[in-house]
């Protein structure tokens, strides 16, 4: 009878040390992904507005044309802006000066070979070579931001030179109109 | 939770009982699968490596109810080092009915030093011989217990050159099997065993609406045991341990900027360290764990500064407008590396922290990066490229020659040394995916680890943790 209820104490207590574990290993992991996520939610006020159209739902206005033109793209290890895009860019650049609240975020990519924190120095290099046309046209410095992410967002997960030259891109994106 | 721990119980089983059925090369493929199938004979890697060690081990007598099998996992721990041609369940069992070796015996496996036949393992080549055997206690415990033999010595307790015996709970099998191969492997190389370490990266995975998620994510040595650190929907970074691996610093991206944190291992817990305007990087602990080294573009191009953890403060050590990144500290704290694009593309400096001087140490290439010193300070593992193709290289710094290691692989990145100097971890592009992989600091070792799902990257190797 001793030995039983000894047993059944050491059970009840494993349980309770099993449930404890389990208990304190889910906080862990799941205060860690809150925290996270609470993180991203007080940025959210850049969240909403992703690489995508924004300027989509006008037409037959000149912002039209600006957004067929907000992605330039860069030759490998290169921060060397194509004579192609500089229209966009001192298209974009006109809108700012017209617009003066408007804000832009600049976003440098890189294709994925390679060491990811010197991608991180090389997208930052490629914003701000964008970031730099956009300033001699006379817009007040605060209006730009510039992020680099590196090779941490690809425009396409393959892995041939013609994904890469997809890769190795500015994104300017509106943060405010 | 509990439900978790079945469902891995049940995959373990599973793997345990296709692993009976294949020949004892292949059950490799099962835990850390070898990158291609020429591979799996260069498993059989003794012949590539001067002084392989044999040895036998013995599976350990157990009850049908043991959900681990403690010898499998000592043996697959000890053939991936690629310091030993190990003997295990398949080519004991094999050759015991070749040799008609055992038919005494009915009772299987020894697991007691007076039941070794110091014959039949002479005939099989070792004389190292692991036996044990796990008895289950109440409560889901159970005693393990091991003997290592060098039957060379003699017969019976003559023989015994290591034993211990353990208590653990069936949640520690794992462990305690992970530290008999530390003890077998120190033994009998005399270096310090990484069994029982663990491994930090970051896991992508595409939702199926599209979305990206990245996870920090940390697992045993052997790739057992995933538990994420980490959860967000954007990207993670560079992960770097702590000199007595309790905190993690990393850069995240969460707020569309990057931002560097300290992350406690243990509790989840943690704290901002840096978010400055334009570039958070590569965070990187000296070796006494009081400052860190990172990379700022605060200035309007990334440098290389210096924080002291205690205080936050910054110093400068890099002042120009060039690409300067990636610091990795000396082991003796009195120097950094660095890659820098100085003299146009990028190459891997030193700077003296005394002095402030700074001088360049990669000259084969035009591409090199991502450097970090070995243990004992001689060599200096990195990115290199060659022919279009990024590799790990390593640098000898008396005759400043360098290698590639993993020269069969795709495109790599991001080595990271073991603590004993033994392997090098790294990414690479494998069959289309980013995967984690490494290799031996002699280049004869490769093995790759295949994410579950997404794409893995950016591994970061734990100091030793106990």
């Amino acid at each position: 009878m001793k030995l039983r209820q000894w047993i059944q104490i050491l059970f009840i207590s494993t349980c309770v040390l099993v449930l404890v574990g389990c208990h304190t290993k889910r906080k862990t992991d799941q205060s860690a992904i809150n925290e996270a996520n609470a993180a991203y939610a007080t940025g959210a006020q850049t969240s909403g507005l992703g690489e995508g159209s924004h300027f989509s739902d006008q037409s037959n206005n000149s912002t039209m044309r600006l957004s067929t033109k907000h992605v330039y793209y860069f030759d490998f290890d290169s921060s060397v802006v194509h004579e192609v895009d500089k229209p966009a860019i001192d298209a974009n650049a006109d809108y700012m000066l017209a617009h003066e609240n408007a804000k832009v975020m600049l976003e440098g990519h890189t294709d994925p070979r390679g060491s990811r924190e010197y991608n991180i120095g090389l997208g930052e290099r490629r914003a701000q070579a964008v970031g730099e046309i956009i300033k001699d046209k006379g817009i007040h410095p605060g209006q730009i931001r510039v992020v680099s992410y590196g090779a941490q967002k690809l425009a396409i997960p393959g892995h041939s030179e013609a994904d890469y030259q997809k890769d190795r891109r500015v994104v300017l994106v509106y943060l405010q109109r | 939770m509990k439900l978790l721990l079945k469902w891995w119980q049940q995959q373990l089983n599973e793997v345990v009982v296709m692993r009976n059925r294949v020949r004892f090369l292949f059950f490799l493929f099962i835990l850390i699968m070898p990158y291609s199938a020429s591979a799996i004979l260069s498993m059989e890697l003794t012949r590539g490596i001067a002084g392989a060690i044999p040895i036998a081990v013995v599976p350990f007598a157990a009850g049908e109810d043991v959900p681990q099998h403690v010898a499998d996992i000592i043996a697959t721990d000890l053939q991936n080092s690629g310091r030993f041609k190990v003997y295990g369940q398949q080519s004991l069992s094999s050759l015991k009915a070749r040799l008609s070796i055992g038919e005494t015996s009915t009772v299987g496996f020894p697991s007691e030093v007076g039941a070794v036949s110091n014959d039949y393992f002479r005939r099989l080549g070792t004389d190292n011989v692991v036996i044990g055997k796990v008895v289950p206690l109440l409560n889901d415990r159970y005693q393990i217990t091991f003997q290592l033999l060098d039957i060379f010595r003699g017969t019976g307790k003559k023989s015994v050159t290591l034993g211990r015996s353990y208590t653990v709970s069936a949640h520690e099998l794992r462990s305690i099997a992970h530290h008999i191969s530390d003890l077998i492997y120190q033994k009998l190389t005399g270096i310090k065993g990484v069994f029982s370490t663990k491994l930090a990266y970051i896991v992508i995975r595409t939702e199926p609406d599209g979305r990206m998620r990245y996870i920090l994510e940390v697992t045993d040595q052997d790739g057992y045991n995933p538990r994420p650190l980490l959860d967000s929907p954007e990207p993670i970074m560079s992960p770097a341990w702590s000199p007595n691996g309790r905190q993690l610093a990393y850069v995240s991206f969460e707020d569309r900027r990057a931002s560097i944190y300290v992350q406690d291992v243990i509790t989840g817990m943690r704290h901002l360290l840096s978010k400055f305007p334009g570039i958070n990087g590569a965070p990187a602990w000296s070796p006494d764990g009081q400052k860190l080294a990172l990379v700022l573009s605060k200035s309007g191009a990334p440098n290389i500064y210096v924080m002291d953890v205690a205080s936050s403060r910054l110093t400068q050590l890099t002042h120009d407008f060039y690409i300067n990144t990636e610091p990795a500290w000396s082991p003796n704290g009195k120097s950094l590396l660095f890659t820098s694009n100085r003299s146009g593309g990028p190459q891997i400096y030193q700077i003296n922290l005394a002095t402030g001087s700074i001088s360049r140490l990669s000259y084969d290439g035009d591409y090199n990066a991502r450097a970090s010193y070995t243990r004992d300070g001689n060599h200096v593992v990195m990115i290199h490229r060659v022919s279009g193709i990024y590799y790990i290289g390593i640098l000898d710094l008396d005759t400043g020659t360098m290698r590639v290691l993993n020269k069969s692989i795709g495109d790599s990145s991001s080595p990271s040394i073991a603590p004993n100097g033994s392997m090098i971890l790294y990414d690479t592009v494998y069959r289309g995916r980013n995967i984690l992989a490494m290799v031996s600091a002699d280049g004869n070792v490769q093995l790759v680890l295949p994410a579950r799902e997404g794409e893995a990257q950016d591994p970061a190797w734990s100091p030793f943790l106990s």
